[in-house]
């Protein structure tokens, strides 16, 4: 009987910064990992985080964390060379298998990107595995921009949109992510899919309008965040409906992920 | 019609401001009476008064507009509200043997009330019991729990209900809902620190509140019952008090017993020459000084060891003279 | 088929499960009600027999005795972590058949939902179950309605009545135990037929049915005590704990306690956000889980009947008359 609880500890390989409040951290990991699922990470007398999986490779997982509690502050504290606990993966994550052959629109914001961010590398690289790849990121401001150094190949890769909300300089788009969905020129929208990350209301409105370009919603997939504790579906916490986020999600069809209702 | 007023007085009946006409005073300890002893007073009140039926401050019955002639068929009359309240008597047939000390009120206790840390109906006939019949004039009143609803506060004797609540770590979920109770609606004695309350044990006054809230029953209150005793609080013309903290976490025996020497303490030192030989205990003391009463209240009674005895008290209040 | 047993020996087989289990059962703690000189009945190690509580239900359900309130899962030190020691004795849990079918959820949660859980995994196996016969219907009861009036696959079934008790075996191990005990007899267990309370559950909600207007009626009443999931045997939440110990911080451990979906923070996110704010939104979450959502993953309801939350609830919120609310707006 193996038990699930006892997390593994897990050295950090590398520290990028992007924002004050927002490391990704390259954990030393090898095991089968999608993007879109999470770990448990903790630091014993603060207590468990969950965190997605921002990026995956051959033996490590790069996990993108705000700065928002006591784990999370703790974990700002440590240097490249330290360790912590990670327990996981959970959750479903993205299956390729759904985007593979078609024109693939991402639209995330926030730390909604951390993610997508897999999804949207995997298929940077492997531009011949999808038909197109469009990419919208919004942002809250010029400061909040995660992933700079992806967002210089990702512009090279794919058709990129990257927005704030507001900014000082002009140099940046402004607006939200839904008033750039309109916009996309896509070849076939029947031959289409699309991932939708981000806070709820973003996911709603963004889900709205890809449905305005007259996309399914069995095209169209989003990942919910909820509050996970046990990512085993045993605490309860992360429960909608009948579906346990942390067993079952947290990436849906919107055509399933639409009746969840909290 | 010759009446000694003072006899009168003592038996618990009233020198009305209508010539000839008296009235009745039931005492009912505790406030708590049954229905029996409610249509008792009702027939006293259609057969002798005037109809009339006054619920008084200090939780008795005044039987309003009785002719003075009909005194000693009231006092007939009382006898089975005497019998069913088992107040203490001199002779059975005669009415009341003192008026002095007054009737002992409560509020409604844990009969009743959620917030009630003990059943003060109780408690105050047994107070009754251990000091009626008596003329001196004291007056006490025993609440459940630190709201006061009685205005204990306002009596020589106040007793405030009072239990130490006890903490059970491994029935604790953290919910918070008694460090939110205590912070709303007491005085903010509980934090949480590492997941698990903390009690201020100087701040807390021992309410009960947080053992209300509690949903899993890690709050629960303590096997004993403690209280509170406050003296000297009073109404009136020279300087209306608040009575001040004697003892915390007392146990019954104890406030029984310092009452007991409270009257000897007046006995010893009430002014020989007070008009109507009425000195109000707060009074006396205020002359005789703190120091001389605690010795004489505190005599012969060993205290809980958790009894927490003040030094001295400085009574405040509103001085009109 | 079972035997009977005198009330005598009832407490030497009594003392004989003792020496094999540490028995559990409802009993009285007195004085440790909400209320002074109020009494709880919940579950405790037993100390004699004459300490079960038969003629009322619990106020609390057997639940934590399998699912501590709070329970240390891990200890640890800077850079390690050790699982805790379970309970080293084998539990015997005295209970009735509305709680017996609760623990049908609590395995299907803690053994099915995704990986098997390792802490309830161990407490369970260790875990005998003795149903008692309810001689009448409780208050607020509704078993009946609920299917779990009656049960079989417990390992012991026990009555008692004015001439002892009536017991029977299931399990090889108390077989063993107890061989020598009681007279064979022909009797059958009793279990209630009858609840003064009806419920039928709405089974055909319409999809809208979270956004009716009665859920708003419960924001302005409750008061978020969590009181009903608490006692509810079949409510199975918590939350993960890390505490370092005050006289040596380098060393602490990771708890999880119940926790309960009406009271605050139970949504909470990291950053702030928090779903279900409203009061209303909590007790429509509680209640369509327990006769709706439940079903739809596991194919049959979550509650039991056992109307503890009925009993508890402060603010007298009627759970009975929320289901029948529902049943009225079904079809609708």
């Amino acid at each position: 009987m193996t038990n699930e609880y006892i997390p593994f500890l897990s050295k950090i390989k590398e520290i990028v910064k992007h924002t004050e409040t927002e490391y990704t951290f390259r954990m030393t990991y090898v095991g089968e990992v999608r993007p879109g699922q999470f770990f448990e990470v903790s630091i014993p007398k603060y207590g468990e985080a969950p965190i997605s999986v921002s990026g995956i490779g051959e033996d490590y997982v790069d996990l993108t964390i705000r700065k928002v509690g006591k784990v999370t502050g703790e974990i700002f504290e440590l240097n490249e060379g330290s360790c912590f606990f990670m327990r996981g993966p959970y959750g479903n994550g993205f299956e390729k298998e759904n985007y593979q052959g078609k024109e693939l629109i991402v639209v995330a914001g926030g730390t909604g990107v951390s993610p997508v961010r897999g999804v949207i590398s995997y298929f940077g690289e492997h531009p011949d595995e999808v038909k197109k790849l469009h990419t919208i990121l919004g942002f809250k401001s010029p400061s909040d921009i995660l992933f700079r150094e992806d967002l210089k190949i990702w512009e090279q890769q794919m058709e990129l949109i990257l927005t704030v909300d507001s900014a000082d300089d002009d140099s940046y788009r402004t607006g939200l992510v839904t008033k750039y969905i309109p916009e996309l020129e896509l070849d076939n929208i029947h031959e289409t899919a699309a991932i939708v990350v981000g806070p709820p209301v973003m996911m709603k409105f963004a889900v709205a309008e890809l449905l305005k370009l007259g996309m399914k919603e069995e095209q169209i997939w989003i990942s919910q965040e909820r509050k996970m504790c046990c990512g085993l579906g045993k605490c309860g916490h992360c429960r909608m409906n009948d579906t346990y986020i942390c067993l079952d999600g947290p990436v849906f069809c919107y055509s399933e992920g639409k009746k969840l209702f909290d | 019609m010759d009446i000694n007023t003072k006899k009168l007085k003592k038996n618990a009946f009233r020198v009305s401001k209508v010539r000839g006409l008296t009235a009745s005073r039931v005492r009912v300890p505790g406030g708590c009476c049954n229905a029996d002893v409610m249509q008792q007073v009702v027939d006293i009140a259609r057969k002798y008064g005037n109809g009339q039926i006054h619920v008084t401050t200090r939780q008795g019955f005044e039987i309003e507009g009785i002719h003075m002639e009909d005194m000693d068929k009231v006092n007939e009359m009382l006898q089975p509200i005497i019998d069913n309240l088992q107040i203490n008597q001199n002779e059975a047939g005669t009415g009341y043997s003192a008026s002095g000390t007054r009737n002992v009120c409560a509020c409604i206790g844990n009969r009743v009330c959620p917030f009630g840390n003990y059943n003060t109906a109780a408690f105050a006939k047994r107070i009754e019991k251990a000091i009626f019949p008596n003329d001196l004039h004291f007056k006490i009143a025993l609440t459940g729990c630190a709201n006061d609803c009685i205005k204990a506060r306002m009596h020589d004797f106040g007793i405030i209900g009072m239990t130490e609540p006890q903490y059970a770590p491994d029935r604790c979920v953290s919910c918070g809902a008694c460090v939110k109770g205590c912070d709303k609606l007491s005085v903010d004695a509980l934090k949480m620190d590492n997941y698990r309350i903390v009690r201020n044990e100087e701040k807390c006054v021992g309410c009960g509140v947080c053992v209300t809230k509690c949903p899993t029953r890690a709050w629960t209150r303590s096997e004993k019952k403690y209280y509170r005793l406050t003296l000297m609080g009073r109404t009136g013309k020279k300087n209306p008090r608040l009575g001040e903290d004697f003892l915390i976490w007392a146990d019954e025996d104890t406030i029984v017993k310092v009452i007991l020497n409270t009257y000897k303490f007046v006995k010893k030192y009430i002014d020989p020459n007070a008009p109507g030989g009425k000195e109000h205990v707060g009074y006396i003391i205020d002359r005789v000084g703190f120091a001389e009463y605690k010795r004489w209240a505190l005599d012969g009674v060993v205290l809980p060891q958790e009894t927490i005895v003040k030094d001295n008290i400085y009574w405040s209040g509103i001085h009109y003279r | 088929m079972g035997k009977r047993v005198s009330s005598d020996e009832m407490q030497n087989i009594f003392k004989i499960l003792q020496k094999s289990y540490d028995v559990y059962g409802p009993k009285i703690y007195q004085g440790t009600g909400c209320f002074s000189d109020t009494d709880v009945v919940r579950y405790g190690l037993l100390n004699s027999w004459e300490e079960i509580v038969w003629n009322q239900k619990s106020d609390y359900s057997f639940k934590e005795v399998l699912l501590p309130i709070s329970e240390t899962i891990l200890y640890f030190t800077e850079n390690e972590m050790k699982t805790a020691d379970g309970a080293a004795r084998q539990r015997l849990i005295f209970l009735k058949s509305c709680d017996f079918h609760a623990l049908k959820r609590l395995d299907d949660m803690y053994l099915k939902n995704g990986a098997e859980d390792y802490y309830y995994r161990r407490m369970r196996e260790n875990t005998v179950f003795a149903v008692m016969g309810c001689k009448e219907s409780g208050k607020n009861c509704f078993c009946v309605s609920m299917g779990t009036n009656r049960c079989e696959e417990y390992d012991m079934y026990i009555f008692q009545d004015e001439n002892g008790c009536y017991m029977e075996l299931k399990c090889r191990e108390l077989e063993e135990l107890l061989w020598d005990y009681g007279q064979n007899v022909q009797e059958k267990p009793i279990f209630v037929e009858n609840n003064e309370v009806h419920v039928e559950v709405p089974e055909k909600l319409s999809n809208t049915i979270h956004q009716d207007s009665m859920w708003q009626e419960y924001g302005s009443r409750c008061i978020g005590c969590g009181r009903c999931n608490f006692v509810c045997p079949t409510c199975t939440c918590f939350t993960m704990q890390d505490i370092f110990y005050k006289d040596n911080p380098k060393a602490g451990e990771r708890r999880r306690v119940w926790a309960s979906c009406q009271v605050d923070g139970y949504s909470d996110i990291a950053g702030g956000h928090s779903f279900r704010q409203s009061q209303g939104e909590r007790m429509r979450f509680k209640v369509l889980h327990k006769i709706s959502d439940h079903k739809k993953r596991f194919g049959y309801h979550m509650c039991v009947g056992c109307g503890r939350c009925e009993n508890v609830c402060p603010e007298y919120i009627s759970y009975i008359e929320c289901l029948q609310k529902l049943k009225e707006k079904e079809g609708k």
